[in-house]
């Protein structure tokens, strides 16, 4: 009978390897969705462009055309079959710059990101979950920072803590959490509300396995989605951030190739090859977390998808 | 709002045209770089206010346009008694405030006795200049008088502007602190320069001058100045290109070179009295009485065999040419050769050249040999470790000549590291003795004694960054700062310069220059100062803008002699047609083609996903 | 921030709050939480800039205060030698007096430079922000109507683009392409700055003049925030546009403009007013760029020089304009929120 053979095979399985195939199954339907997104596609085909050559920067290009002491090329040279994009004024190759700057932007993008998820998602959990006191200060506290002026605070902690790689990282990590803190507490909020949820809390599960086995997983899709778009405004913050001059002057990325371009005037001079690809790679990249984190959101957002 | 929108892009046309035939001669300078931070003279510390109170004020002396040697201002001549301590100043007659109301010698001691109150706020711009007076008196209307306790060499290097004290005397202490000195109600601030400023305000970003024409000095040939202060390179280049301003202050090497090929503009690099430098520590210590070490200094910085045999690790020639785009000079003394008659060469086998050899003999000879793995020792035999290198985060060129230091160093044998730091994070460290080098540079005044000061044994933890202390170096200074006798001054000041070269608190890298374009087609008879190869504006003094003169009068240039009757050289000569439109660079042609290209493409891409989805998600 | 209008600041906070009685309450529960939002701004404003590296006498001073006494005589002046907690209880009491110190570079009340370098800031990022709405609005309204449309895929693919385009780096294309010149593109506008030497700006003409140079400023800020809002817009009404009542409307006979304006895009401005003002208070932040690159003398300009001195007064002025600006706009948009829909008063 039915009933016997499908009992079978459900008993050999344990629970943690059923919740496993069905989250398994889960993705693949999700990874299905999201392929029908040509968008989200071509953002993700850039997106790998750009990492792979982040990834492989030492095999395609010097490590030794960033220093400044062995710079040889012409000052602020034009393209030529020698450098592809030209030089800069220290007579460095652009295309050496770019392809390590690469590196710089991509990196403290996904750094700095992490930090501003892992709070993020801190605060938002907290203050979604527990009702009271802890609630309500933990909301407060995220619409206090929420308030606060994101630019000027970036460059006054800048100021503060120096310039430095790991300092930018810290300050967009710190100064960006807030929305996606607000973001979590309205997704807990709504599923702190749903059904299943009461009745583990009936049975007599503890918060720590209510957040953990029910909270979160459903929460995690939203932070997923979230992440990329934060990414994408992280990585417009450090160009913004170095662009200003309160980048890392002793490492090249994007942001600080662009200040370098702004500064030795090259409008003026006419030296486009300096100004423009910097400025076109973060259009790209930016441009690509934007439309998967587009996409995904609708995948993942069971909302967006009622639409259809 | 279209409409609106017409008007202004007709208007706009109309304004932005090159100026027409006007009436008036104005001026427009472009000024980059730090601005105005006050018009009162006794509150701002900024080089562009200097610029606007030597166009409002006078100084008791001037300079000349050779060296910045002291010069008749006010005072048409001026004796010392034997003994040094008074000095007697015959102020000239006829002077008049724009007001109408005389400047006589009583102008000049009020302002003066406002410096020397103590701890007035007047005092700290101004009070080195009075070094050592104790009273000033103006016995009549033509003479002023100081009273010094002991003779001072600075005199009479008197660049203090005089004020009126008809309106000054009602500022009183207080309010001097928050007292504006800016044109009100359309009324220009009172002062007896050649130029009177009409508007204005600090931190603003235009300046207004109307000439004076019955300035004691002669009547300037043109009958404005505007000062536009500009927040970018490109902006102010664009502006001189086009036509907008006739001058631009502060511009790199590179612009400086790129629009040398553009007719109708004449730009140079013009020598200024600064320099750069690496500086040591050498040996930090507490300003407090007892003066215990503080801060931690690699013990190899602080022996002055060690970084004078560094000094034969430098190649300035290369670092000119790399890191200062071939603007400047390799540097020697910390008094530029622009002062020729104070500054020191150093003879031949003593000078500093690019020899890694003999940099790693001299550290031989001082015990700091090269050990089992190529790097160098203390004389104890410990490892040297990693010597710290501080350059400020806000200056490319500090960070790029410690770059290259960084890469000299390990020639030798000597490993360092360099980091950033702004400014003030800088200035921070040095105070507490944290650093072993960093690279900053200064501005050198006309009398080389302030900067001298910096390097006596007193000024550590003050103005003294390398915290220099050589008792024989002291009473030199003290020697030179009370001489009477010219020569054996000269001699003293030079002394000096060879006991700093020897020590090497600082290795002198360059001596800068500053970049400066002005339209010859409208403009000539600017004169460089120092003379030949100066700057010609934000000079000692406000020589040029009196002599000035628009470019169809070039042809009488004022004759122009300095004060020893030598003629000055190198005055701008008038160039014919500019054009006032942009150049067209074919390279942005490629660039933006390349930008559009990519947008369109893009945004093709995007239009043909979302078509081809459209209909699965409709 | 997502592309994805919601609402969640307003309708979450309606679930933690017990019901009360109407709008009256509701105003002033909000006013109360923006005064203590004030109150920890004042707080972290006055001692972020505290621990600002740097003493201003020494940095101000190099060169020129040569003797300990000339530096405490500097830092009596300016009342930097108090201990910290009296710093702050003086903070407190001028700020709410109006008087927010005196700039250590300029030696003039900060209260007056930041007077005269609003108005710029106010007007360039005022216009800007009032062109992004409507325009992106508009786009954003019938983009999402006329879902799929080339209308709407080149409208939504230029957005996005735009938004992916740092502000500052769109003007220096524009300043490259219209302020230099190139090809067949005149450069005919001003590559910076607010007023051309020799017009007087209070003139007629230096009005035009005035507004001759913001075209390009302008033209780049309202293409930066156009692009966000016009994505907002549509995905807010996109969002409606899937409900149920709208089949009932059209159904009823209603035509589609009127579905469309009565009802559809009605409920959709609500998150979009949210957003849109919230973005508002954030609209300072994004002249500074601009600014930078144009250079206009705004406020924005005003805060990157402060930072090298440190300025502490200067510093704690603008970011109190900014982040006061915020907190208001806040409220304006819960209040105005409140008000059109009455589900979250409670």
């Amino acid at each position: 009978m039915s009933a016997d053979s499908s009992a079978a095979p459900a008993a050999q399985l344990s629970a943690a390897q059923l919740a496993r195939r069905r989250r398994t199954a889960a993705w693949r339907r999700g990874w299905t969705q999201f392929r029908a997104h040509r968008s989200g596609m071509v953002g993700l085909c850039i997106l790998t462009i750009f990492v792979v050559a982040a990834l492989a920067a030492p095999l395609l290009a010097d490590r030794s055309g960033l220093d400044v002491t062995a710079a040889n090329g012409p000052v602020l040279g034009p393209p030529s079959s020698h450098y592809w994009l030209g030089t800069d004024e220290n007579g460095r190759s652009v295309l050496t710059l770019l392809i390590w700057g690469a590196r710089v932007s991509l990196f403290v993008g996904l750094l700095a990101t992490l930090i501003s998820m892992v709070i993020g998602t801190l605060m938002g959990l907290v203050s979604g979950y527990f009702g009271g006191f802890i609630g309500a200060i933990t909301f407060r506290v995220t619409e206090w920072f929420l308030v606060i002026p994101f630019l000027p605070l970036a460059i006054v902690l800048s100021t503060v803590l120096g310039r430095g790689l790991f300092n930018i990282v810290l300050v967009i990590g710190v100064t960006s959490w807030p929305g996606t803190a607000l973001l979590i507490r309205s997704q807990t909020l709504s599923i702190k509300e749903r059904p299943y949820v009461e009745r583990a809390q009936a049975i007599g599960a503890g918060r720590r396995h209510q957040i953990t086995k029910h909270v979160l997983p459903n929460v995690m899709p939203m932070v997923f989605a979230n992440t990329t778009l934060t990414v994408a405004i992280a990585i417009l913050t450090e160009t913004t951030l170095s662009f200003l001059g309160l980048g890392d002057p002793t490492r090249t990325s994007w942001g600080t190739m662009l200040d370098d371009a702004f500064q030795v005037g090259s409008i003026t001079t006419g030296s486009w090859w300096y100004i423009l690809p910097p400025g076109i790679c973060v259009v790209l990249v930016v441009l690509s977390f934007t439309l998967i984190g587009q996409a995904l959101e609708e995948v993942l957002n069971p909302r967006l998808r009622a639409r259809q | 709002m279209l409409g609106l929108l017409l008007a202004s892009l007709v208007s706009g046309l109309a304004i932005g045209s090159p100026a027409a035939a006007k009436d008036k001669v104005v001026f427009h300078v472009g000024m980059l770089g730090e601005g105005v931070d006050s018009l009162n003279p006794f509150l701002g510390f900024q080089a562009p206010s200097y610029e606007m109170w030597g166009l409002t004020y006078d100084y008791l002396t001037g300079y000349t346009m050779k060296d910045m040697s002291p010069a008749p201002g006010l005072a048409t001549k001026w004796t010392t008694s034997p003994d040094g301590k008074t000095w007697t100043f015959t102020v000239r007659s006829g002077v008049k405030f724009s007001d109408g109301v005389p400047l006589t010698a009583h102008d000049v001691a009020f302002t003066y006795d406002r410096i020397l109150k103590k701890g007035s706020v007047e005092g700290t711009n101004w009070l080195s200049y009075l070094n050592g007076v104790t009273k000033v008196t103006a016995p009549n209307d033509a003479t002023v008088v100081l009273t010094l306790k002991q003779p001072v060499a600075t005199l009479p290097l008197l660049p203090i502007p005089i004020v009126p004290e008809h309106i000054w005397k009602n500022v009183s202490e207080k309010e001097v602190k928050t007292y504006k000195a800016e044109p009100t109600n359309g009324k220009p601030v009172v002062g007896s320069g050649p130029f009177r400023l009409v508007q204005g305000t600090a931190d603003g970003s235009t300046f207004r001058f109307e000439a004076n024409p019955d300035y004691w000095g002669g009547t300037p040939h043109i009958d404005e100045i505007d000062f536009q202060f500009y927040k970018n390179d490109d902006s102010a280049v664009q502006a001189l290109i086009k036509g907008e301003i006739d001058f631009v202050e502060g511009i790199t090497a590179l612009e400086v070179k790129s629009l040398q090929s553009q007719s109708g503009i004449t730009a140079h690099n013009g020598n200024s009295p600064g320099f750069d430098e690496i500086a040591f520590n050498t040996g930090s210590v507490s300003a407090a009485k007892g003066g215990h070490p503080i801060g931690n200094p690699n013990p190899a910085v602080l022996d002055p065999k060690f970084r004078h045999a560094l000094g034969y690790a430098l190649n300035l020639p290369q670092l000119i040419q790399k890191v200062y785009q071939g603007a400047g000079l390799p540097g020697t003394t910390i008094v530029p050769p622009v002062y020729d008659k104070y500054h020191w060469d150093p003879p031949s086998d003593q000078k500093f050249t690019y020899d890694l050899a003999k940099a790693g003999a001299l550290l031989d000879a001082a015990g700091y040999t090269k050990g089992s793995d190529g790097q160098r020792t203390l004389p104890n035999g410990k490892p040297i470790g990693t010597l710290r290198l501080a350059a400020r985060s806000d200056s490319p060129t500090s960070l790029n000549t410690m770059d290259y230091f960084k890469q000299w160093l390990s020639d030798l044998g000597i490993k360092s590291q360099v980091s950033t730091y702004s400014s003030s994070q800088l200035t921070d460290e040095i105070y507490q003795g944290n650093f072993d080098a960093f690279q900053w540079g200064w501005f050198v005044e006309p009398d080389p004694d302030s900067m001298l000061s910096y390097m006596t044994c007193g000024q550590r933890q003050g103005s003294s960054d390398s915290f220099y202390c050589n008792p024989q170096y002291d009473k030199l200074y003290q020697q030179q700062h009370i001489a009477t006798d010219e020569t054996q001054r000269t001699a003293e000041i030079k002394k000096m310069q060879e006991i700093l070269y020897q020590d090497s608190p600082y290795l002198v890298t360059a001596y800068s220059s500053v970049g400066e374009a002005v339209r010859s087609d409208r403009f000539a008879c600017l004169v460089p100062q120092p003379n030949p190869g100066g700057i010609w504006i934000e000079q000692y003094g406000v020589y040029n803008y009196i002599h000035m003169k628009p470019a169809a009068d070039a042809g009488t240039c004022d004759a122009a002699t300095s004060t020893a009757g030598d003629t000055l050289t190198g005055a701008v000569q008038a160039t014919t047609g500019g054009s006032s439109s942009s150049s067209a660079s074919t390279g942005f042609l490629i660039g933006a083609g390349v930008v559009i290209l990519v947008l369109l493409v893009g945004g093709g891409v995007i239009a043909m996903r979302r078509r081809a989805t459209a209909g699965d998600r409709e | 921030m997502t592309l994805v209008a919601e609402p969640g600041l307003v309708s979450a906070e309606s679930e933690a709050q017990p019901r009360g009685h109407g709008y009256g309450s509701y105003v002033g529960r909000k006013v109360l939480g923006s005064l203590g939002s004030l109150l920890f701004m004042l707080l972290v404003n006055f001692f972020l800039f505290r621990v600002l590296p740097g003493d201003p006498a020494r940095s101000l001073g190099r060169g020129r205060m040569t003797t300990d006494a000339q530096r405490e005589a500097f830092n009596k002046a300016y009342g930097l030698s108090e201990p910290l907690p009296q710093q702050f209880l003086t903070f407190l009491k001028n700020t709410f007096t109006g008087d927010l110190g005196i700039s250590l570079q300029y030696r003039i009340p900060v209260s007056e430079l930041i007077r005269d370098r609003l108005w710029p800031t106010l007007l360039l990022v005022g216009t800007s922000t009032i062109l992004a709405t409507v325009i992106g609005v508009y786009l954003g309204i019938k983009g999402a109507w006329n879902r799929g449309s080339k209308f709407d895929n080149l409208s939504t693919g230029g957005s996005l683009i735009l938004y992916s385009m740092p502000e500052w780096f769109l003007g220096l294309l524009f300043i490259a392409t219209f302020g230099v010149g190139f090809w067949i593109f005149p450069g005919i506008f001003p590559t910076g700055g607010l007023h051309s030497p020799d017009v007087d700006p209070n003139s007629v003409q230096g009005v035009l003049d005035t507004m001759w140079h913001l075209v390009l400023p302008v033209t780049t800020l309202t293409l930066a925030y156009l692009a966000d809002y016009l994505l907002i817009m549509r995905s807010s009404l996109l969002d409606e546009l899937g409900e149920d009542y709208l089949q009932t409307a059209r159904a009823k006979g209603l035509r589609d403009v009127q579905v469309r304006n009565r009802h559809a895009v009605r409920n959709a401005m609500l998150p979009t007013t949210t957003i849109i003002a919230l973005n508002l208070g954030f609209v300072v932040s994004g002249a500074i760029t601009v600014e930078t690159v144009f250079s206009i003398p705004g406020l924005g300009l005003l805060t990157t020089e402060a930072i090298q001195v440190p300025d502490f007064w200067v510093l704690q002025g603008t970011f109190l304009i900014a982040a006061t600006g915020v907190i208001l706009a806040n409220l304006a948009a819960n209040l105005v929120y409140g008000w059109l829909d009455p589900r979250v008063r409670t």
